[in-house]
């Protein structure tokens, strides 16, 4: 049984020792020369004093090191304290640390599940976490069973404020060795939880009888106890593509609206939006875009979807190759006429990708990651009309090693970036003081 | 080498002699036919292409529409050991023992294949072709004077031969 080196906080001596000179200096160049940083990093943002990368922390305290800055595909959210929590994966565990100062500092990761499990963590595939306003910590994953696309949506949550996790369960009810994979986690204000993700037994049942059937189905889940129980599956769609994460918003106090890579005829790989009530009610199933994607294919590039201003109308972002759109694009979506209104190309080079939506203070947020050949910038594009207009992209950071897809993060207090990168480990930085 | 037995020895000479592979060669050497694919093998493919057509084949292990096409191309290598074909895993090396299992299913695990070996996966995809998405299945089809042709999603034995005419 290996051991691991839990960190507690980066920056500040681990159980009493004192950092390791190389650490020391580091923290001192970072708090006393910004002006030196910000020549350093071109780039319109600077990094944070807490953000190093985990190749740094392993140099200092092992290659098991256990943190939020080697953690694989981390997961943030505030609660209603604003303390930030990231959930993370490593060594076949999901891990949540805390931070009381927006990133800075992180306390000691808690390991959720005890016994080890396959738990994704990839761009599309991530643990979930939400707290509850009174203070329950909900999270949600997936855990790959087989190499052959099967996989379980777990469940499992915290009642003393993340000391511990409850030992996790599986939400999926068809008691099935198939795919149900790609989760999403939703926490209404009225204290709806849900989860929604895509499943494969139609597809298997389809297959049982000799019949075709294309890609995979939406299904989902509604706890009206936070995760004490769930009722029973409810299918929302057939025919869903397999292979995308499932972006989820509000609708009214108790509904959620979602929008999901979708089959359209035989192979064409667009986006479909439908409204999810805690009854298991469907409704407003229709066509979200249409690019005209004809692909028999894994594109692992879902979208991202915030509420606009007016009751039922959505702000979301995509990345398709279709022929009628290409590339990273905007709309926003009104459910009464089932329709996108200002639709815009935010970013068609190839290798961008992966937006994520925020609003706050009447600003839509969009940020993005590029490829420009030698390093992945991530962009930053504003609206201060719902959409209508934008501003022109500034590139936040950049990086020439890996990263993961960037996060959009919002409290009352503002709007952050969660994000994660070799280089620079993990980065959670306020967008809306700039 | 003392602790090495014959048919790991054995094993290392035919590694060493077929295909002069990069994988390290220590008591834990993989048994599978995978190499490892950095910034570079690309060109160095093509290099070794030269003046010759070959098809490339782009895969991964969670992708359920690619193992329609390694089960199409598993037997056009059996029908024709000599088919120049190129398969890339895009999955970390990570993950070889899936990766290998999955190349067996389908009669590639005798080939020589290759798998993302570098975290950076943005730079790997762009040095196959800078205009990838990222889509997969993904495969490119270049003539004996490297002009190439793509196509994402599943391939047909027609589409295939339409495509690549040798």
């Amino acid at each position: 049984m290996p051991t691991f080196h839990l960190i507690s906080d980066c920056l500040r001596p681990l159980h009493g020792r004192p950092l390791p000179d190389g650490l020391n200096t580091i923290r001192q160049f970072l708090l006393a020369a910004p002006l030196a940083l910000a020549s350093v990093f071109s780039s319109l943002f600077i990094p944070a004093a807490h953000a190093q990368s985990c190749e740094t922390l392993r140099s200092a305290h092992g290659e098991d090191v256990i943190s939020v800055h080697c953690g694989g595909a981390p997961s943030a959210t505030f609660d209603h304290n604003n303390h930030l929590w990231v959930a993370f994966v490593s060594n076949k565990h999901v891990y949540v640390s805390r931070s009381e100062d927006k990133g800075t500092t992180f306390s000691t990761p808690v390991q959720v599940n005890a016994l080890p499990e396959d738990a994704e963590f990839n761009g599309e595939n991530r643990p979930k976490i939400i707290v509850a306003n009174n203070g329950t910590v909900l999270l949600s994953w997936t855990t790959k069973t087989s190499n052959r696309f099967t996989g379980e949506i777990r469940f499992s949550r915290s009642t003393d404020g993340g000391r511990s996790f409850e030992q996790p369960h599986t939400v999926n009810d068809d008691g099935l060795a198939i795919g149900h994979r790609f989760d999403s986690l939703f926490l209404t204000e009225s204290g709806k939880l849900y989860v929604t993700w895509i499943d494969k037994r139609d597809l298997e049942a389809s297959l049982a009888r000799s019949e075709d059937y294309p890609g995979a189905a939406i299904y989902y889940t509604v706890s009206e106890d936070l995760g004490a129980s769930f009722m029973p599956n409810v299918r929302v769609s057939h025919n869903s593509c397999e292979c995308c994460r499932i972006a989820v918003a509000p609708h009214g106090d108790d509904n959620i609206a979602i929008l999901w890579r979708q089959i359209f005829g035989e192979q064409i790989r667009d986006h479909a939006i439908a409204v999810l009530s805690p009854d298991g009610m469907v409704s407003d199933l229709s066509r979200a875009t249409i690019d005209d994607w004809q692909i028999d294919a894994c594109p692992h590039h879902g979208p991202t979807m915030v509420p606009a201003e007016s009751e039922g109308q959505y702000h979301m972002s995509w990345f398709s190759a279709g022929t009628i759109h290409s590339g990273i694009h905007y709309a926003r979506y009104d459910l009464a006429t089932a329709s996108p209104a200002d639709i815009i190309k935010i970013d068609g080079t190839p290798g961008a990708g992966h937006p994520s939506l925020a609003t706050f203070n009447d600003t839509l947020y969009l940020v993005w990651k590029g490829f420009d050949g030698m390093s992945t910038p991530l962009q930053l594009m504003t609206s201060h009309d719902e959409g209508r207009s934008w501003s022109a992209p500034q590139t936040l950071i950049s990086t020439d090693q890996a990263s993961d897809h960037p996060l959009l993060i919002t409290s009352p207090e503002g709007v952050f970036l969660s994000w994660s990168s070799e280089q620079h480990g993990y980065v959670f930085k306020e967008l809306s003081n700039d | 080498m003392t602790n090495m037995s014959l048919g790991k020895f054995a094993g290392f000479t035919a590694a060493v002699l077929l295909c002069a592979s990069h994988v390290a060669l220590a008591d834990n050497t993989p048994t599978d036919n995978i190499q490892g694919f950095g910034p570079q093998t690309f060109a160095e493919l093509k290099t070794q292409f030269a003046g010759k057509p070959f098809v490339v084949s782009l895969w991964s292990v969670d992708c359920a529409p690619c193992r329609v096409e390694l089960d199409m191309l598993g037997q056009m290598k059996k029908a024709d050991p000599a088919f120049p074909l190129v398969v890339i895993s895009t999955d970390s090396i990570d993950k070889r023992e899936d990766a290998a299992d999955i190349l067996d299913e389908y009669q590639l695990a005798d080939e020589v294949t290759w798998m993302f070996a570098d975290s950076f996966v943005e730079r790997l995809r762009f040095s196959i072709d800078p205009g990838w998405y990222g889509e997969l299945p993904r495969s490119y089809f270049y003539d004996a004077e490297h002009n190439m042709m793509s196509h994402s999603g599943i391939l047909t034995i027609e589409k295939f031969k339409e495509l690549f005419p040798y």
